[in-house]
């Protein structure tokens, strides 16, 4: 078995890619940015008198959920980036011919590729999620973040994405998968929103619109359980909707069609780029 | 033979859309033998040899690989393989791409640390071991990828014009390592538009046209075939063509040139040529190369 191989050779690949240092610079700017807002915000609260009890932690709470709405956002952006072009661009540059000469069967190359990038995800999300959390927490005090959950589910985003493009790169260069992939990935945004629109509105059809842009493609599904999960503190919960998350998050069913959707793409993955020549 | 052939294809097709890239080849490569695959752009070399390796699939036909279907990992942990583009992941150093290599191809942590910096040094990059291949010419990434198929010590070596990019010195070297190889009993299945390069390791080649094998054989038995230029008086042309009863013969600069199979047929031809009555003043052998050959099939698709 050489998946391992595949794996740890697509991991260091991606630590050494430009696309990986942008986003960490990005990351870490914004990180800098965001303990400053969060210094600022804070002060103010504490300087308002009175409101209802719990209104710091529920405040605090919701500038967490924001801040890690954006690194989501990065974390979404930067798996289709690093893995759209992971099979069919490498197959039109002539850099997988070597290796897929070796010992090691396709599968085992689709499937490194998927652990590889989702290491590198992994890695993302928990460096710059636990900085978040550690920044609000020495700023504030207050340690809010809720379960672990939270983000374990903006990971399943970032992997749900990894799976559509791996699937797409099987047999699409990387700028028609890379066009594909986004727009789909903008879809479940928009019908995320269109959603929470149809829900106060009490139209069906728009809610229905909704709901199949979530089963079609997760990601949008995933960071509103994952809010759910990261928001702590009653009502500002409900504040938290806005455009962070959904006023009722998305039952556990959602979390099965998220597997079965990744068991799709990676199967087609697997199957598309077992056939295709080289 | 009783031993399986290290290649053996049996009625190949390959097309891609309308083109017909390989046409219904059969070759067989036998054990030790280093074999020249040669024939113009386009020809279906690169097909073949990625069909032998698994990289593409063939639209019809058989193919085994050391006695193997195609396609097993058994086999191609033996074959180490030279491709036509020579592109590997730049960001690795010349060291990093052979050591990933060698795990892929099974050999064994303590003789990866050996052989890589041996390998490195056969290929005259040494010195660049531990710098990127982006900061490589061309050159210098067609050496590290011939290192790169030696690796993990194949019993079976394609190279896909290993030589395309590569100085007089480089071309001198690596025609020198497939004759080691060919010695050590390493077969070696060489695609080459270089028949210089052909000429001078291979026992055997095959010229591939429009995806057909128009020609096959020992290299001697191909270059046998020779052609004689004629100076002699009226009718000779059609004097020769009625005596050999078939083509081979053309005017080139008001002499005749014909083609004959061997010293035989010459003195036969001259013999009944002044029997006939048609005066030979001068007969002159034009030495066939294998450049001659190549060109020969490739604008007339015969031999
Ligand atoms: N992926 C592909 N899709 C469509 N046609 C292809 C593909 N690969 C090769 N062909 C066609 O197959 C034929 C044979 O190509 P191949 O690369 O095998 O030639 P070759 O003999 O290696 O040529 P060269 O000497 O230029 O390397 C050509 O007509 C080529 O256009
Ligand atoms: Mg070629």
């Amino acid at each position: 078995m050489s998946t391992h191989l595949i794996a740890f050779f697509t991991l260091r690949e991606a630590l050494r890619r430009r696309v990986v240092l942008a986003a960490a610079l990005l990351t870490l700017g914004y990180l800098v940015l965001y303990g400053v807002g969060v210094w600022f915000g804070y002060r103010d609260l504490q300087e308002t008198q009175g409101g209802p009890p719990g209104l710091t932690e529920g405040v605090v709470s919701l500038m967490l959920v924001g801040g890690l709405w954006s690194l989501n956002f990065i974390a979404s952006v930067l798996a289709v980036f690093l893995s759209v072009g992971a099979l069919s661009g490498e197959v039109d540059q002539g850099t997988l011919h070597a290796i897929a000469a070796r010992p090691v069967r396709r599968s085992e190359i689709v499937l490194g590729k998927f652990v590889g990038f989702t290491l590198m995800l992994a890695v993302f999300i928990g460096v710059s999620a636990s900085l978040m959390i550690l920044i609000v927490a020495v700023i504030t005090g207050e340690i809010v973040g809720g379960s672990w959950a939270g983000p374990f589910l903006m990971l399943l985003a970032s992997m749900l994405l990894i799976g559509l493009a791996l699937a797409g790169s099987s047999r699409l260069s990387p700028l028609p998968n890379g066009v594909i992939v986004f727009t789909l990935y903008a879809t479940a945004l928009i019908g995320g929103v269109i959603e929470q629109i149809g829900d106060v509105l009490e139209s069906a059809v728009m809610f229905n619109i909704g709901v199949f842009s979530s089963v079609l493609v997760p990601t949008r599904a995933m960071w509103d359980m994952a809010s759910a999960q990261l928001a702590t503190g009653g009502f500002v919960g409900e504040l938290s909707a806005g455009p962070f998350g959904a006023s009722n998050p998305p039952s556990g069913w959602m979390l099965l069609i998220a597997f079965l959707h990744l068991a799709l793409t990676l199967g087609f993955a697997l199957r598309a780029f077992q056939r295709r020549d080289f | 033979m009783s031993q399986p052939a290290a290649i053996h294809l049996s009625g190949v097709s390959k097309r891609y859309g309308r083109t017909l890239a390989v046409d219904d080849v059969s070759l067989s490569v036998a054990h030790g033998e280093v074999f020249g695959f040669l024939g113009p752009n386009g020809a279906g070399k690169s097909t073949i040899v990625k069909m032998v390796l698994g990289l593409t699939y063939p639209t019809a036909g058989e193919i085994e690989v050391l006695g193997q279907p195609v396609g097993s990992l058994a086999a191609r942990a033996e074959v180490g393989y030279l491709p036509e583009t020579f592109r590997f992941h730049d960001w690795l150093t010349a060291s990093e791409l052979l050591h990933f290599h060698a795990r892929l191809a099974r050999v064994p942590a303590n003789a990866r640390t050996e052989r890589v910096p041996d390998l490195l040094e056969l290929v005259g990059l040494k010195d660049r071991a531990n710098d990127r291949i982006s900061t490589f010419s061309k050159g210098m990434m067609q050496r590290v990828g011939l290192a790169q198929a030696l690796v993990g010590e194949p019993r079976l070596v394609i190279l896909d014009e290993p030589t395309s990019a590569l100085d007089p010195i480089g071309r001198r070297d690596v025609r020198d390592r497939i004759r080691e190889l060919g010695e050590r009993g390493v077969t070696v299945f060489l695609n080459s538009h270089l028949l210089s390069e052909v000429e001078q390791v291979c026992d055997r080649v095959a010229i591939i046209d429009h995806g057909s094998i128009v020609a096959e054989g020992k290299l001697d038995e191909l270059l046998n075939a020779q052609e004689i230029e004629l100076r002699a008086g009226e009718g000779a042309e059609a004097a020769a063509r009625k005596i050999l009863g078939k083509g081979g013969v053309r005017k080139v600069n008001g002499r005749l040139r014909v083609r004959v199979a061997n010293d035989d047929e010459t003195a036969r031809l001259i013999r009944r040529m002044v029997e006939a009555g048609v005066p030979v003043y001068d007969v002159r052998q034009i030495g066939d190369s294998l450049e001659d050959l190549f060109v020969r099939v490739a604008e007339r698709g015969d031999v």
